[in-house]
């Protein structure tokens, strides 16, 4: 900006105030400056008009304003107040209704003014508290000390009597207490601690009004604190609230505080609180601060290992929230009674989603029937009966004791049935497995990880790949912070069934924490990951018939259909979520993740062309250009005019180096939209890398494969990143920008085979070199080079510029290696047509560079060359 | 205007009224539809009207004359039953009113040789527990009173002082270069939380009160707004993180604090100080050519304020959207 600005200021002057060149008043400029200063002080003059009025011009700098500084206080401009023609009319209507409204509830209450006052006495004297002065707010003990003081100052002429009755002891411990109040007084006036605030609010004589006015006011104050950060000022304010007026919003808040402070229990209690007030208000508040609560809850849980019961269910109650509101909600609408439901709920807490997957065997299905109806139980007891009849009886009873939340008591129930089942000798694998599967689940809950998983992979090897032991062992595995082994386990769970979203958040969550604990290469460490066979997969798109392979014994035909409707719209919303992960981390750049989020939305969902090209971008990124082309193969097999799947189809292609493909992508990009630049730059590219890469694969053929790094300069790539690519084979030719570091042994094999032939060769190479001031390049070139032949390679064409280069390179590359050579060079370089030109341009600097070359050819002297020689091409040198 | 405009908060004049006297103070009755405007009148007597909001219009329900210019007035030291009406006037006396007999003060004293100019109560309104108390400020600038039992007071100099009443002593003092117009605690039923101090110049600063530096004081961010005197700041009652000021210039500026992520930290040797915030425009309108000397806002509305201006006019507005900031 320097130059332009002193030429604007030679040309037209600047403004009066700020002195700012006239030039800047100027759409270009506002338009490039990035100063935000410096266009207040444009906008300034321009306002002010003394430079003329340009109403436009104004505006315009105001937008570039708002735009570079949104909040400069130049954009502070007066307005008059807003009037009704700001709002719209409904807006405008409830602005003045509310009002109005506020008016007339307020005139009403004045009309009954005993409504606002108690009654006879509205404020008895014994009411008031006592008038503050300076010392009484002082703490207890200096008032004590005070009149001790005063009763000292009594005692200190004391008579004969006195001092008979005188305890020395006494009187000692008298002197320490004063001492120690003394100290704690220093500290006092030093720094007064802040008032503590009361948890309770002194009531009486309070009209109800009053009360709702004070408990507002209180909850107010507890808003604001949360607002600030201070979760137990917060905490406070909404008891005072709640102790004036228990309200559900109170409640809540405070819940909501109290899982800032991390005080999981008492949230949870509000929480029920809540929901004992307000039980309608149950889905849209107090669900999310709950499910929160048990989920900070659980992971106290990881951290302390005794309350790991809780921990495990819990968490998962949470991950299963958004399932059981629609559990709550269809609960709702059977008409169950929803209290009880509510309660259950809490203490079940790991039904959430199982209900979503029609489980009838388990505790849980006393716990389904809560939404489901009694469908399920019967289903239970239908399909226990399989068992024999003592077992079955035992299982009912676990059951039960389950399902009142006595996990320890019904241990020894399965535990019975089991043994009774081995002793009979029955081989029904299927019952054995389950009742394991319970039992594990009993463990699970009390806390007992390890027996959970030992039952888990009881009830696994009766039953492959079933659901829950597969399920619950991971929740063990996960409190047991064996997470490789869990998140093997969910992913198993996911093949299963892709829509438990538990698993899902499961398996994201432990993804962290590996990656946290094993870095980017977590993934080698982890246990192979089964593979588990179609026919026990549930839930793909065409899985519904499924089901019933694994689970014959699924309740009633329409808790089926709805589950199946409610997995279809989990997967839609799943589909979504995973895109939207996916997109997330392409903006950060964590290519990666988000192919793995996109392969799983195309696990949901085949037909979705955005994916494959989305992946298709990513591959590209990550140079997998085969997987990348492949991807846009496919969207253009289903949409074949997709201008992105064309175009990266293009990329993809360069990238595997077969350019007349990519030529044929590109054009198409360009006949569906002429206006794509990203496409042209490219076409332009490429075509430019066809015409070399003729020459130079024939030229590397003959070499042989040799790697080498290439470093693409592809700044107008759409994204604008810069790619490096790595270990990419060599048989291709690099656009003339690739220079850098590719340069140096490209040019020398070139050379070995093209140098000699003739000066036009010689001449582009060391142009090139000269472009990209390598000098190390530069030094090979002339290590090649047969020192006699540099005349007649220059010819005519030697420059100041090539010349500088030459002395660096011999100076500092050449040198060291072979002095003889570098004295050839210069004895040959001074033969050279034009070199007396060259010379006589040279600068003081340029001539002491030639200088030390000089002296340090003298230094390293031997017998290639005698120092008579070299001083007299000094001479010719003129140094 | 654009529409992301119409999200902010608009400021709305629902009534305005003119006036025969200069307003000087204007207050709205706890618990009701109606205000108070008091000031001077022109032959040197002090005013005092009571107005009703009624249909979008202000009707005077009563009004008094008094002997003295009343420059000030409060209700918070009384209690919700009774509202009583604490006034500062010219004289230096302190009356405490009833309104519904309106004749003679309930109380009064003499407290200043000369004019009251500021005048804050606590204990009242269901603010704060513990005995009302009212603290009023003569010629040497403003005061207010606050539940930690501090008052701060203003001067004309520039300097603010925060006065301990539990130890009678001097806590803070620090000063803002410019004489000091108007100070408010956000909430005086709180610990002390920030304090928000107006200037002379058209700056206004903001303290964070939770952490005193022993040498540094209270962290603090200053504006610059109004290109005028600012006279009055007053918190919105129902949220202290928003407040609004009124300028020389007949302006009114709706701000809001926002809190740092770290209210607090250490210095270099270990002692607790305070970072400040930063403040935000919400809205800024322009109602008069002539300074806005006093603002209330409604306790019991949100939203709904009052403004007296120097233009001998009364204004009730309504600030829309103050749920959203």
């Amino acid at each position: 900006m320097g130059d332009e600005s002193i030429m604007y200021s030679l040309d037209q002057g600047t403004t009066k105030t700020y002195q700012i060149p006239i030039g800047h008043l100027d759409y270009k400029f506002i338009e490039k400056c990035t100063d935000v200063q410096h266009l207040e002080k444009i906008l300034r003059v321009l306002r002010s008009g003394e430079e003329g009025c340009y109403p436009d011009l104004t505006l315009f700098c105001e937008k570039r304003i708002e735009h570079l500084a949104p909040g400069s206080r130049v954009l502070r401009k007066d307005k008059p107040a807003a009037t009704a023609a700001d709002f719209t009319a409904e807006e405008w209507e409830t602005i003045n209704g509310e009002l109005m409204s506020w008016v007339a509830e307020m005139n009403e209450d004045d009309n009954k003014p005993e409504f606002l006052k108690t009654g006879t006495l509205h404020e008895g004297q014994d009411n008031l508290p006592p008038i503050r002065c300076s010392s009484s707010c002082l703490p207890a003990f200096q008032n004590e000390k005070f009149q001790n003081k005063q009763r000292n100052k009594k005692n200190i002429p004391r008579d004969y009597s006195e001092w008979d009755k005188f305890d020395v002891e006494k009187e000692c411990s008298k002197i320490d207490e004063s001492s120690e109040e003394n100290n704690s007084k220093a500290r006092f006036v030093s720094r007064p601690p802040p008032p503590l605030i009361e948890k309770q609010v002194n009531t009486t004589g309070m009209t109800k009004k009053e009360k709702i006015f004070i408990a507002t006011r209180e909850k107010e104050k507890g808003n604001e604190a949360f607002a600030s950060g201070d979760y137990v000022e917060a905490v406070t304010y909404y008891a005072r609230s709640i102790s004036i007026l228990p309200t559900a919003a109170a409640y809540n808040n405070k819940a909501q505080a109290e899982i800032k402070l991390q005080d999981w229990d008492s949230a949870l209690q509000d929480c029920e609180k809540v929901l004992d007030m307000e039980p309608s208000n149950v889905k849209e508040i107090v669900l999310p601060v709950r499910g929160e609560a048990a989920l900070g809850k659980a992971e106290m849980g990881n951290a302390q290992r005794k309350f790991h019961s809780k921990g495990g269910g819990s968490k998962l109650e949470d991950r299963g929230t958004q399932k059981q509101k629609e559990s709550t909600e269809s609960g709702l609408k059977k008409g169950t009674e929803e209290k009880k439901s509510q309660k259950t709920d809490h203490e079940g807490e790991a039904n959430g989603y199982l209900n979503s997957n029609q489980t009838s065997e388990s505790p849980e299905a006393g716990q389904s029937s809560r939404s489901h109806g009694a469908g399920s139980l019967s289903a239970g007891a239908a399909h226990s009966t399989s068992l024999p009849p003592a077992a079955a009886k035992l299982k009912s009873e676990g059951n039960e004791l389950f399902k009142s939340g006595q996990f320890g008591e019904a241990v020894p129930k399965y535990s019975e049935a089991i043994e009774y089942v081995i002793s009979v000798g029955e081989r029904s694998p299927d019952d054995l497995s389950i009742l394991y599967s319970n039992r594990a689940a009993c463990y699970l809950k009390g806390g007992n990880c390890s027996d959970c998983v030992q039952d888990c992979n009881r009830a696994l090897e009766l039953q492959p790949f079933s659901l829950k032991p597969l399920l619950r062992r991971a929740m063990a595995y996960e409190s047991m912070e064996r997470y490789r082994q869990a998140y093997v386990d969910y992913k198993t769970v996911l093949q299963i069934d892709s829509s438990i979203q538990a698993a899902n958040d499961s398996v994201n969550r432990i993804t962290k924490t590996l990656i946290d604990q094993d870095g980017s290469s977590w993934r080698e460490k982890l246990p192979p990951i089964p593979v588990v066979p179609i026919a026990a997969q549930l839930n793909r798109w065409d899985g519904g018939n499924f089901t019933s392979e694994v689970k014959p014994k699924s309740p009633t035909d329409i808790n089926k259909e709805e589950q199946l409707q409610m997995n279809r719209e989990k997967g839609e919303e799943k589909f979504r979520t995973l895109k939207n992960e996916g997109n997330d981390f392409v903006k950060k750049g964590k290519y990666d993740e988000a192919v793995n989020k996109y392969s799983e939305c195309l696990k949901l969902n085949t037909k979705d062309c955005t994916i494959y090209t989305n992946r298709a971008l990513c591959y590209l990124k990550l140079h997998k250009y085969e997987e990348a082309k492949q991807d846009c193969d496919h969207v253009l097999q289903i949409e074949d005019c997709n201008i992105k799947a064309f175009y990266r189809r293009a990329l993809a292609y360069k990238g595997l180096q077969i350019y007349q493909a990519s030529v044929d992508d590109l054009k198409k990009v360009l006949l569906i939209d002429p206006n794509v630049l990203e496409a042209k730059k490219e076409l332009e590219e490429i075509t430019q890398l066809l015409s070399l890469g003729g020459v130079a694969v024939a030229d590397c053929q003959q070499k042989q494969r040799k790697k080498i790094t290439i470093q693409e300069v592809t700044d107008e790539q759409e994204e604008g990143q810069l790619e490096t690519a790595e270990d990419v084979v060599a048989d291709n030719l690099s656009s003339k920008e690739a220079v850098q570091k590719c340069v140096p042994s490209r040019t020398c094999e070139k050379l070995t085979i093209s140098e000699p032939s003739n000066a036009y060769d010689f001449g582009q190479i060391v142009n090139a070199v000269n472009a990209s001031k390598d000098q190390s390049a530069c030094a090979d070139l002339l290590t090649i080079t047969d020192p006699k032949k540099l005349p007649v390679l220059l010819s005519n064409k030697l420059e100041g510029e090539i010349f500088l280069i030459f002395i660096q390179s011999l100076a500092h590359y050449i040198l060291g290696k072979d002095p003889g050579l570098v004295y050839q060079h210069l004895f040959y370089l001074s033969k050279a047509e034009r070199f007396k030109v060259v010379l006589a341009l040279l600068s003081k600097n340029e001539k002491e560079q030639v200088q030390r070359l000089f002296d340090l050819l003298t230094e390293n002297q031997n017998h290639q060359y005698s120092l008579e020689e070299l001083d007299s091409l000094k001479k010719v040198y003129e140094l | 205007m654009s529409a992301a405009g119409l999200e902010r908060p608009q400021v709305v004049v629902h009534a305005q009224q003119s006036l025969n006297y200069t307003v000087f103070d204007c207050k709205w009755v706890p618990r009701s539809a109606r205000l108070l405007c008091l000031g001077s009148a022109p032959r040197g007597t002090g005013v005092l009207q009571l107005y009703e909001l009624r249909g979008g219009r202000l009707l005077l329900l009563s009004e008094i004359e008094k002997a003295k210019p009343i420059k000030c007035a409060t209700f918070g030291a009384a209690s919700l039953q009774q509202r009583h009406l604490a006034t500062g006037d010219f004289a230096g006396s302190l009356s405490i009113w009833n309104l519904e007999a309106p004749e003679i003060p309930v109380y009064s004293v003499k407290g200043h040789k000369e004019i009251i100019n500021s005048i804050d109560g606590v204990g009242g309104l269901g603010i704060g527990e513990g005995a009302p108390e009212i603290v009023t400020g003569s010629r040497d600038g403003n005061a207010y009173n606050q539940e930690e039992r501090v008052v701060c007071a203003g001067y004309d100099n520039g300097d603010i002082k925060l006065f301990d009443l539990r130890t009678m002593s001097l806590r803070w003092e620090t000063n803002i270069k410019n004489g000091v117009c108007s100070v408010e605690f956000d909430r005086k039923d709180v610990n002390m939380n920030k304090l928000v101090a107006t200037s002379l110049e058209g700056k206004f600063h903001v303290f964070d009160m939770r952490t005193q530096h022993p040498t540094k004081g209270f962290a603090s961010v200053s504006e610059k707004a109004h290109k005028s005197t600012i006279w009055q700041v007053r918190h919105l009652p129902q949220n202290r993180d928003v407040f609004m000021t009124s300028g020389g210039a007949g302006s009114l500026h709706l701000w809001k604090y926002e809190y740092p992520a770290q209210r607090s930290k250490k210095d270099s040797e270990g002692a607790e100080m305070g970072v400040a915030g930063s403040v935000s425009l919400l809205q800024n309108v322009t109602l008069s050519t002539q300074p806005i000397s006093s603002l209330d806002w409604s306790p019991d509305k949100k939203g709904l304020c009052v403004c007296g201006a120097f233009d001998q006019t009364v204004r009730v507005l309504i600030v829309t959207k103050l749920n959203k900031v």
